[in-house]
């Protein structure tokens, strides 16, 4: 029995994006958050005394191109490599920074896997994996990987986006099926970022995913997989790692009689996202009639002033659904019929495309043409609520 | 809709109240004004309204403080469109919280649809106003400037904040981005991002910027390398130069040391330290040949003061007698020291002597012995306090026996007659205890009372056999819970199945009429029947082919028609046939359905007929009949339960009070016999108090003897010690007699003897003086003539006459004592002198051996060396000086020897060819100095560009820049995603209002007018609209046709303004899509009686068009309205 703590996509020096971090404590603690995460991935490889480290690319991050980074993963593999743990790894389409011809060997035990050393033996298992060095490969990889060593267990290394994920571009797609019939007995992946294991028995297919998520469409990471090698198939085990969770948390204000049942209806919906040891970043979606987003997001704030672990991540506010035939609120129903007049959204278009202009090349993409009929749903929304909100006043 | 009646059944202060909205049929407004004073309930009754429309909401309740928030319950009676009057009520649950007049539950469709969508919060910002809102609202609406929609929109929402709304929008769009602003969120935080992002890339080290380090790290590592070779090519010219420079030079210095040699004495190189020995050598000899002399010089002073001081004979013998006399003492003191005064001392010691003896003689006068010798009389000191310690014995004891004795009779005279003596009464004490502790049998009895009572209360209201039903024992409750929750729930679930089943009953003959209307349908003619017809017409055909008759004709061609037309339906019938399958599957599937609501029925009816028996039984064993309902099992069993607890407490308060009884009769006997001895009888009356008395006054009986006992002991104390004292005193004047026995007093009683103490006293000391004295003067006489005798002795030794000796001795004894110290002097002199002089004549031996010692080692220094001729001092000079000559040459030839070690002799060779060459000295040093200067330079090049590589490396992690730039994007994004909602809701809701204005203005403006007008005359008579640029503007029209804007209006105006707009807009909402109650509390409460009476008729135009509600606490508005509103209701709020 042989036992691999597995991961991949640490993308080193890439940042958490929330705004949850504009807390000077949180910020503080989370700036170096991808490092410390692989500090600890590494902490638990030692502590677990796995037989290897497997690594399943994107190991850095292409945005964050600086060789700090190589300099401390370096430290860190030779600390597991120390420890008597070695490490197999291949690039991903982030790790230019692993280009072995530019910069050299990593070091004593750490084996980096590609065309010209695809495979390592370590005690009876034989890891098989190939690097490549472009940023976006249309082809599967498997055609190239060896074939099985008879008489090892056989384990193989790929950052693959598989037959295509949500969010993640394709890179070096590759049908499951033929995967799972190459021979290997274990496939560690790489490549997208939400976990998920796959059992075509005896084949076990792991994708760690991400060990510290870095927004909220990551949420699902924040884990590695400890996989255990014995007879028969695979058995794996996925262990929560990294530093800040996010979570998604919806709630219905439009009951509440006044300000303190709202601050009490707040508090126990950001309570129940706490999770013990970790902090959380929550994403309000709040239904209610006259809180709009910004009131939210201040009482929110307010709320968790007494509340350890939890931040802000985002508020959306959006009116309940009217009820058919309501003959209510002209306004909303005045806007709606406003939205469909040509000069209407040939105004709207302008204001978008001015605001667009002003707004950093990187983030334009938040006012993307594509998506002003969600904004004109939400302008509306807000506009109700906001003239409810002052005259509740 | 309309509202009849609000029942405030439990709610607030409200306890089945009801509050009712009479209408009258004859055309009249429908106006209701509630009159009550303040904190009547009207706010209460107005939030109770909307809980019966809406629901109740979350949290703590405002009036859940008479009853909880669960017993909360209101109601009422609406006129509710297509309905007509339905009575509702609504409780407090979270679901199905609207109820009918049964209490059950009910759609909430029912009020929604009523209130045509309309949300609590829209109801109650369009369908109420209050005084605060009135005003409110006018000042709000001034912020629109006029512009027609949103005052539209005000009057028909009631929501008055339309510019605030869309001005706080703007300004949140403006604050994050604005054109050219400055300060903006946006501009603030681009300008950040830019900072950061140049930041990031100065400090990121990427592979480019690593191997620019690395290739000039390498570079300058290179170039280090070449100066420091450089460096050290010259380093070694430099030493060929030098060491050629220091050969020449040497080799110069031995030719002339060569030279000097030669004029110096000959011979072997001098030991260390040759030159050093021989000048001490001289210098010594020196010394001791002075050192001689001085000796000599010693010698003969010491033997002039031997002649100087020679030897006295007499010296000896007169020492000896001074030393004899120095010994004579007088008082312990050396006669010599007062030998002048001893004879002046010795006369005032006799005038004392006789002083002391006239002393004695009063003192014996005194005693009234004269004649007595005062040794017979005067006592030893020790004697003498016998004496006085004997007196005082014999007065101390008299006193105390005088004291005791009187004490003794003081008490016997105060103790009186012996009191009666106590008895023992514990016995009777226990007895009287045990009858105390059972004495009391109230507690038992009201015990017993109140259990009786009990008992009776909780089977007031149960069966005759209710001790029977315990008896047989009760049902346990668990189980009775469990019947009454099951059969609650089958008698709902059979309510529903029933339902159900109705409904399902109805579904399937609601199916089964489709199936049979389409059946009869001539389209759902099928193939079969086609064929049937088909069959039946050639079968016309071939009776009529057998027979043709007309009858069979006439067959045949019915029969054809009805074939034709079975084809032709059935070619045009497809439709047709698709519903009748779809009914008969319809039918099929509600035959199912009805089925199966049908078993589940009979089911429950079968269970719960089950139930019931299990009831019954259940019903019996509680003693209630048959039929009795599961529900009050639970009671019912409650009361059995405290009848049964009630019975046995009552039967535990009878046993203990006769128990009581039983021990009070048995504690009463014991008494009786524990009071017997004492005299204490039951027939003598109540025997208890009897001995309660005794046992009181036992205590006081008891001390009295006590006390009496006392007296006697002390007494008898007293006595002892009277005679004891007298027997001391006895003792006492027997131990004066024997002292006073021997002294020839005349009178030795106690009283004599202590007068004539402090004479004894007196003459004791006296007599102890003189017998000092007499001796101290006998001792004076004798020293005297000791004295005269040693001078005599003195002057026979020095041969002088003894008369002056006799005479004067004092001062042949100082001339003696001067003789002899003279001698003493002499002799001391003497003898150091003669010491000195032998210490000198052992030195001077000594110096004359050091001096040939000397002279001898001087010789052995210069062996072997000429210069003989010369004197010590020259002569060591010249050797020392060829010596170091010698050494000179030798070091000079082993430094250009040594300076061409590890110098390359090519360079050497050259450079000593340039010798001599006072500039390459210089020369060399400047290429030096410029070769470590270039070596220095590339070094410092080489540490910088190797710090540079590593401090790339290890420079720290700016993770804080990336994580502030990442966060910083989101903030951004964020804010300019609700900077885009801000704009583009403000821009539609502008368009949505000129849409509004467009749309309302034709209905809503004369409404307006009017009402506005209505309430200003004769201030205002109209109002009008202006187009302008940015929108349609209202203005107010003055009688003088002059236009004012509606921001430029008072405040009053204003007021009066919004309410005439909401008027307008509850006019639109009644006329379509219908009325709603309009809910007015107080809003006249500012107004003048004129515009007051103004606003009631608006409200009675209200009223005409729906339902007008108006609260207010001033009677003089109830008057009002009675006058201005015809058919007006007056209702006063419940108490």
């Amino acid at each position: 029995m042989m036992r691999f703590l597995v991961s991949a996509d640490i993308h080193l020096g890439s940042p958490i994006q929330s705004v949850a971090l504009r807390n000077p404590d949180l910020g503080d603690r989370l700036k170096r958050a991808s490092r410390d995460t692989f500090a600890e991935i590494i902490d638990l490889a030692i502590s677990e005394h796995v037989d290897a480290l497997v690594l399943a690319g994107d190991i850095f991050d292409n945005d964050h191109p600086d060789l700090k980074s190589r300099a401390f993963l370096i430290a860190q593999l030779s600390r597991v490599s120390e420890a008597g743990v070695p490490a197999v790894l291949i690039r991903g389409n982030h790790d230019a920074l692993l280009d072995h011809r530019a910069h050299g060997d990593l070091g004593p035990n750490i084996h980096l896997l590609h065309k010209g050393a695809p495979t390592v033996e370590i005690g009876d298992v034989a890891f098989h994996g190939l690097s490549f060095d472009a940023a976006h490969v249309a082809q599967s990889f498997l055609p190239d990987y060896p074939q099985p060593v008879p008489g090892k267990r056989n384990v193989g290394l790929m950052h693959t986006s598989l037959g295509g994920a949500p969010g993640h571009d394709p890179y070096a797609p590759c049908a499951e099926r033929d995967l799972m019939a190459h021979g290997f007995d274990l496939w560690c992946l790489g490549h997208i970022h939400a976990p998920f294991e796959r059992v075509d028995e005896p084949v076990l297919a792991v994708m760690p995913g991400i060990p510290q998520p870095r927004h909220f469409g990551e949420r699902k990471g924040g884990t590695v997989t400890l996989v255990s090698l014995g007879e028969g198939t695979p058995e794996f085990e996925r262990r929560a790692i990294g530093h800040l969770g996010f979570s998604e948390c919806a709630l219905d204000l439009s009951a509440c009689s006044d300000q303190q049942e709202v601050l009490r209806s707040l508090r126990d919906a950001l309570l129940s996202a706490q999770v013990p040891g970790r902090d959380m970043a929550v994403r309000l979606l709040v239904t209610s009639d006259r809180h709009g987003t910004d009131l939210v997001a201040d009482l929110a704030t307010e709320v968790l002033d007494s509340i350890d672990g939890v931040f802000l991540d985002k508020v959306r506010s959006t009116p309940p659904p009217r009820k058919l035939g309501a003959e209510t609120d002209d306004l909303v129903r005045l806007m709606h019929d406003e939205l469909v007049e040509d000069g209407f959204r040939q105004a709207a278009m302008q204001q978008l495309e001015e605001l667009r202009l002003a707004l950093p090349s990187e983030i334009t993409d938040e006012l993307d043409e594509d998506g002003l009929d969600v904004l004109l749903e939400e302008a509306i929304a807000e506009v109700s609520l906001t003239l409810h909100a002052g005259a509740a006043k | 809709m309309r509202l009849n009646r609000l029942d405030l059944i439990r709610y607030g202060r409200f306890k089945e109240a009801e509050i009712a909205f009479p209408k009258h049929d004859d055309g009249t407004p429908d106006v209701t004004v509630i009159f009550g004073p303040n904190e009547a309930g009207k706010s209460t009754a107005f939030h109770g309204f909307l809980e019966l429309l809406f629901g109740f909401k979350s949290g703590a309740h405002p009036y859940a403080f008479r009853f909880d928030r669960s017993d909360l319950l209101v109601g009422a009676e609406l006129d509710l469109p297509g309905r007509g009057a339905t009575i509702l009520r609504r409780n407090s649950k979270r679901s199905q919280s609207l109820l009918d007049a049964n209490d059950r539950p009910v759609n909430e469709a029912i009020l929604s649809g009523a209130l045509h969508g309309v949300m609590r919060s829209a109801y109650e910002e369009r369908f109420s106003l209050d005084e605060k809102g009135l005003r409110e609202g006018g000042e709000r609406i001034a912020a629109a400037q006029g512009d027609l929609g949103q005052l539209l929109h005000a009057g028909l929402s009631g929501m008055t904040g339309m510019a605030q709304t869309l001005e706080a929008l703007e300004e949140r769009a403006d604050k994050f981005h604005k054109k050219r602003g400055r300060g903006t969120v946006l501009k603030t935080g681009s300008d950040r991002l830019k900072e950061i992002g140049r930041e990031l890339r100065a400090d990121r080290l990427t592979t480019e910027r690593e191997r620019t380090l690395r290739r000039d790290r390498d570079g300058a590592a290179v170039a280090f390398d070449a100066a420091n070779a450089e460096l050290r090519q010259t380093h070694q010219r430099q030493a060929a130069a030098k060491a050629a420079l220091v050969w020449y030079d040497r080799t110069e210095d031995i030719r002339q040391l060569t030279g000097a040699l030669t004029n110096l004495p000959d011979g072997p190189d001098l030991p260390t330290g040759a030159a050093e020995r021989v000048a001490g050598l001289v210098e010594k000899i020196a010394a001791l040949r002075i050192r001689i002399t001085e000796v000599d010089e010693e010698i003969a002073k010491q033997d002039q003061i031997v002649a100087d001081n020679p030897i006295d004979m007499l010296t000896q013998p007169l020492a000896a007698e001074l030393e004899r006399l120095d010994q004579l003492t007088i008082d312990g003191a050396p006669l010599m020291g007062r030998a002048t005064t001893a004879r002046a001392d010795l006369a005032r010691r006799i005038e004392d002597q006789e002083k002391l003896t006239s002393q004695i003689n009063a003192a014996l006068a005194l005693l009234l012995v004269p004649d007595a010798p005062a040794s017979a009389v005067a006592l030893e000191p020790h004697a003498l306090e016998d004496l006085a310690s004997a007196i005082q014995d014999c007065l101390t004891a008299n006193l105390s026996a005088d004291a005791a004795q009187e004490a003794f009779e003081t008490a016997r005279a105060q103790q009186g007659d012996a009191p009666a003596e106590p008895q023992d009464l514990t016995a009777l004490r226990a007895a009287f205890d045990v009858w105390q502790a059972v004495a009391d049998l109230s507690a038992l009895e009201t015990e017993q009372d109140q259990a009786l009572a009990r008992l009776t209360k909780a089977t007031a209201s149960l069966p005759g056999s209710w001790k029977e039903l315990i008896d047989a024992g009760l049902p346990a409750r668990e189980t009775l819970e469990e019947v009454a929750r099951d059969w609650a729930a089958l008698t709902a679930e059979r309510g529903s199945a029933r339902k159900d089943l109705d409904a399902r009953a109805a579904e399937l003959a609601e199916a089964r009429a489709d199936l049979s209307s389409l059946e009869a349908a001539p389209g759902a003619v099928d193939i079969v029947m086609t064929e049937e017809t088909r069959r039946l017409r050639d079968m016309a055909w071939s009776s009529h082919r057998n027979d043709l008759s007309i009858e069979t004709a006439d067959q045949f061609e019915a029969r054809m028609y009805a074939d034709d037309a079975a084809r032709a339906h059935y070619l045009t019938g497809s439709e047709a046939r698709q519903r009748l399958l779809a009914a008969q599957g319809q039918k099929r599937t509600a035959e199912v359905r009805h089925d199966t609501a049908k078993t589940r029925h009979d089911d429950l009816v079968t269970h719960r007929d089950q139930l019931w028996e299990r009831c019954s039984r259940l019903s019996l064993a509680l003693g209630l009949g048959e039929n009795a309902a599961p529900s009050a099992f639970g009671a019912r069993l409650q009361a059995l339960n405290a009848a049964g607890e009630a019975a046995a407490n009552l039967s535990n308060a009878q046993v203990s009070l006769a128990a009581r009884l039983t021990r009070q009769q048995n504690a009463r006997n014991a008494l009786a016999d524990a009071g017997r001895p004492l005299g204490l009888y039951l027939d003598q009356g109540d025997l208890p108090v009897q001995v309660q008395r005794i046992l009181t006054l036992e205590d006081s009986d008891r001390k009295a003897w006590t006390r009496w006992e006392d007296g006697e002991t002390a007494i008898a104390k007293l006595e002892s010690k009277s005679e004891l004292c007298r027997s001391i005193c006895e003792e006492a004047q027997s131990g004066l007699d024997r002292l006073t026995a021997t002294l020839p007093l005349p009178d030795r009683s106690l009283e004599g003897i202590r007068i004539a103490l402090p004479h004894l006293r007196s003459l004791q000391q006296v007599h102890a003086d003189r017998q000092k004295l007499a001796a101290r003067i006998e001792d004076l006489k004798q020293a005297i003539a000791a004295l005269t005798e040693g001078s005599q002795r003195l002057a026979r030794i020095m041969d002088d006459p003894e008369e002056e000796a006799r005479a004067d001795p004092v001062q042949v004894i100082d001339r003696t004592r001067a003789r002899v110290l003279t001698a003493t002097r002499a002799d001391e002199k003497r003898a150091e002198a003669e010491t000195r002089r032998d210490d000198a004549d052992r030195a001077k031996r000594r110096v004359d051996a050091d001096l040939r010692t000397a002279q001898q080692d001087l010789a052995v220094c210069f062996e072997g060396q000429s210069g003989a001729d010369l004197t010590p001092r020259d002569r060591v000079g010249k050797l020392v000086e060829r010596d170091h000559l010698r050494a000179d040459k030798a070091t000079a030839d082993r430094d250009r020897q040594k300076t061409r070690d590890g110098v390359e002799a090519d360079l050497f060779a050259e450079e000593l060819d340039r010798m001599p060459d006072a500039a390459r000295a210089a020369e060399l040093e400047q290429a030096l100095k410029d070769a470590q200067d270039t070596r220095d330079t590339a070094r410092d090049a080489q540490r910088e560009a190797e710090r540079l590589y590593r401090a790339a490396f290890e420079a720290a992690d700016r993770s804080d820049l990336a994580t502030e730039q990442a966060t910083l994007r989101e903030e951004l994004r964020r804010g300019a995603r609700q900077s885009a909602v801000a704009r583009l809701g403000v821009l539609a809701a502008r368009g949505a209002l000129r849409r509004l204005a467009a749309e309302r203005r034709s209905s809503m403006l004369r409404d307006v007018e009017e009402a506005f007008v209505t309430m200003t005359t004769p201030a205002w008579t109209g109002v009008d609209v202006w187009s302008q640029a940015e929108g349609e503007k209202l203005v107010g029209i003055q009688p003088d046709g002059s236009t004012v804007p509606v921001e430029q209006m008072s405040t009053g105006t204003m007021g009066q303004l919004y309410f005439a707009l909401r008027l307008a807009g509850y006019r639109s909402f009644a006329r379509d899509p219908g009325p709603l109650p309009m809910i007015l509390d107080d809003i006249m409460e500012t107004f003048d009686d004129t515009r007051a009476r103004a606003a009631l008729q608006l409200c009675a135009e209200i009223g005409a068009n729906g339902q007008a509600i108006l609260f207010t606490h001033h009677a003089h508005l109830v008057e009002l309205a009675r006058d201005c509103i015809k058919g007006v209701a007056v209702v006063d709020m419940p108490e």
